[in-house]
């Protein structure tokens, strides 16, 4: 389904909540927007684009038409929090709070990780999250070792969720190479929703 | 424009504050600050709008002695009861920072406003502006960035309550501490952060200063969420409008992403002081900072003599 939105006269926020809302009240395949300024535009074109839609923008006159198409990838795994929107399937959610698996040799436990996150693709459709959280945000950045991994599960529309506070603490904010900084509430929300959590 | 000998700081500088010279002894410094609320609790607002007119007095090197109240409030739709707690919040500020409210002047107005017309004193050898940066001097900032974002989030009703009370103290607090402990350093130049973003008024630094500076991206201390909301699209207008104005002047390292850079033009409410302070002193006034009570101070970058006029964030 398309819908439009005439978002002109609005300032920010304004035109991010309207599209927001939209979005939360049915599923849509296309939406257009309208704004009037530059602000806006950037705005609700970035909201699209992290709920997985493609952006394409037009002037027109003094006004932008973003039309937004949602992802053909995201059809599987479903990014949205909304539980209408969710299969039948069992919605696994997979917690790593280390960068290492297991207590005893470290360098074991750096290898074991990697292949772990290596063989999470084994579960197929079912899994529906990845959360990173304190040392575990480590491996979504700039030279870890799984990241290409990382950003390939990404690519096929696995949501993957990075604690914003532990980047912060680590001072890594700018060196995250992959998924959706992210905060408690949105990572208490998914274990509620989730059928099973696995935490490592 | 009419000119005075004893101006020392005007219009055409462009700092924090007017700097009058009253005599050899003493000078006059003036400043006046007013806003629309940006959160929902009066006595917060008031407290808010009290920090912030006082801000501009700490950023020169001064005291704030005198304030008056400016007040524009719907008299008609609201409970005056609101405007009494505004009030309160005001004098809550005036009290902790040894400043008196001399008077005010209140206007009928569809949109409740309130800010302050402030005094202050200073030595009038003593004023700190903008506009003496030192090459190799290093760069303190005193309190975290995302305001704009934040507050874009709780109008939007997106805020989580933890973080509208984190801002809100954030916001609330006087630069006063950071100010009294600068006194005893070799400090240059120093300048407050609000409406134009931490790269705004770091530009104006350079620019008066004919220098440039470095920042590290990952040393400045930014508020929780603040990169997340940020990247769902709440940014303010201001920060895009800082950014356009602005941006010909930075040089950004490909690691430095788009939100981070958003932030980093953030238009700030209340924010922290930026100083430049001689390389040798920096982490000794650091860390009577932090022993002040000011845990977020943090070194954010230096000033570099080339390229002049551009600041490298990497």
């Amino acid at each position: 389904m398309t819908k439009e939105l005439d978002c002109r006269g609005l300032a920010c926020p304004a035109p991010v909540l309207q599209t927001k809302e939209l979005l939360e009240q049915e599923k849509l395949s296309e939406i257009k927007v309208l704004v009037d300024n530059q602000a806006a535009k950037e705005n609700v074109s970035r909201f699209l684009g992290t709920r997985k839609f493609e952006i394409s923008i037009e002037q027109k006159g003094s006004d932008f038409q973003i039309t937004a198409k949602r992802a053909e990838t995201a059809g599987t795994h479903e990014p949205s929090l909304d539980p209408e929107l969710s299969s039948e399937k069992q919605k696994i959610m997979v917690l790593i709070a280390t960068d290492r698996m297991g207590h005893g040799d470290e360098e074991l436990g750096k290898k074991l990780i990697i292949s772990f996150i290596k063989t999470l693709q084994e579960i197929g459709g079912e899994l529906w999250r990845l959360v990173f959280v304190n040392n575990g945000v480590k491996l979504t950045i700039d030279g870890s070792e799984i990241l290409e991994v990382l950003q390939g599960y990404e690519k096929h529309g696995l949501a993957i969720l990075v604690c914003g506070t532990c980047l912060t603490h680590f001072n890594l904010l700018d060196k995250k190479r992959v998924g959706e900084t992210t905060n408690m509430l949105d990572i208490v929300t998914a274990m509620q929703l989730a059928d099973k959590v696995v935490t490592l | 424009m009419p000119t005075d000998p004893n101006l020392i700081v005007g219009l055409d500088r462009a700092d924090d504050a007017g700097v009058y010279r009253v005599s050899d002894e003493l000078a006059l410094i003036q400043t006046v600050d007013f806003f629309t609320p940006i959160v929902d609790d009066p006595f917060s607002f008031g407290q808010i709008a009290a920090a912030n007119a006082f801000s501009d007095v700490y950023a020169m090197g001064g005291v704030p002695r005198t304030a008056m109240n400016l007040v524009a409030f719907p008299i008609r739709d609201m409970d005056i009861s609101v405007l009494r707690s505004i009030i309160e919040g005001g004098l809550d500020k005036m009290r902790e920072a040894g400043v008196v409210l001399v008077g005010g002047h209140t206007i009928e107005d569809p949109e409740l406003k309130y800010g302050l017309s402030v005094t202050g004193f200073i030595h009038p050898d003593r004023v700190l502006t903008k506009k003496n940066l030192k090459p190799g001097d290093s760069l303190i900032l005193t309190k975290p960035l995302g305001t704009g974002i934040i507050n874009t989030a709780i109008k939007g009703g997106l805020a989580s309550k933890q973080m509208i009370a984190q801002v809100t103290e954030s916001m609330a607090t006087l630069n006063k501490n950071a100010a009294d402990v600068m006194t005893g350093y070799p400090v240059h130049a120093c300048t407050d952060i609000s409406g134009f973003g931490f790269l705004g008024h770091l530009s104006e630094m350079v620019v008066g200063s004919g220098c440039g500076a470095r920042i590290g991206a990952s040393s400045i201390p930014v508020f929780p969420e603040t990169t997340e909301y940020a990247a769902m699209g709440l940014v303010p207008a201001g920060a895009y409008r800082n950014r356009e104005f602005r941006l010909s002047m930075v040089d950004f390292a490909p690691t430095v992403d788009r939100i981070l850079q958003d932030v980093l033009f953030d238009p700030q409410t209340s924010g922290g002081l930026l100083l430049s302070v001689a390389p040798e002193r920096a982490k000794d006034l650091l860390h009577d900072l932090r022993a002040g009570g000011i845990h977020d101070a943090t070194i954010v970058g230096e000033v570099i003599a080339e390229p002049k006029g551009r600041i490298l964030v990497q």
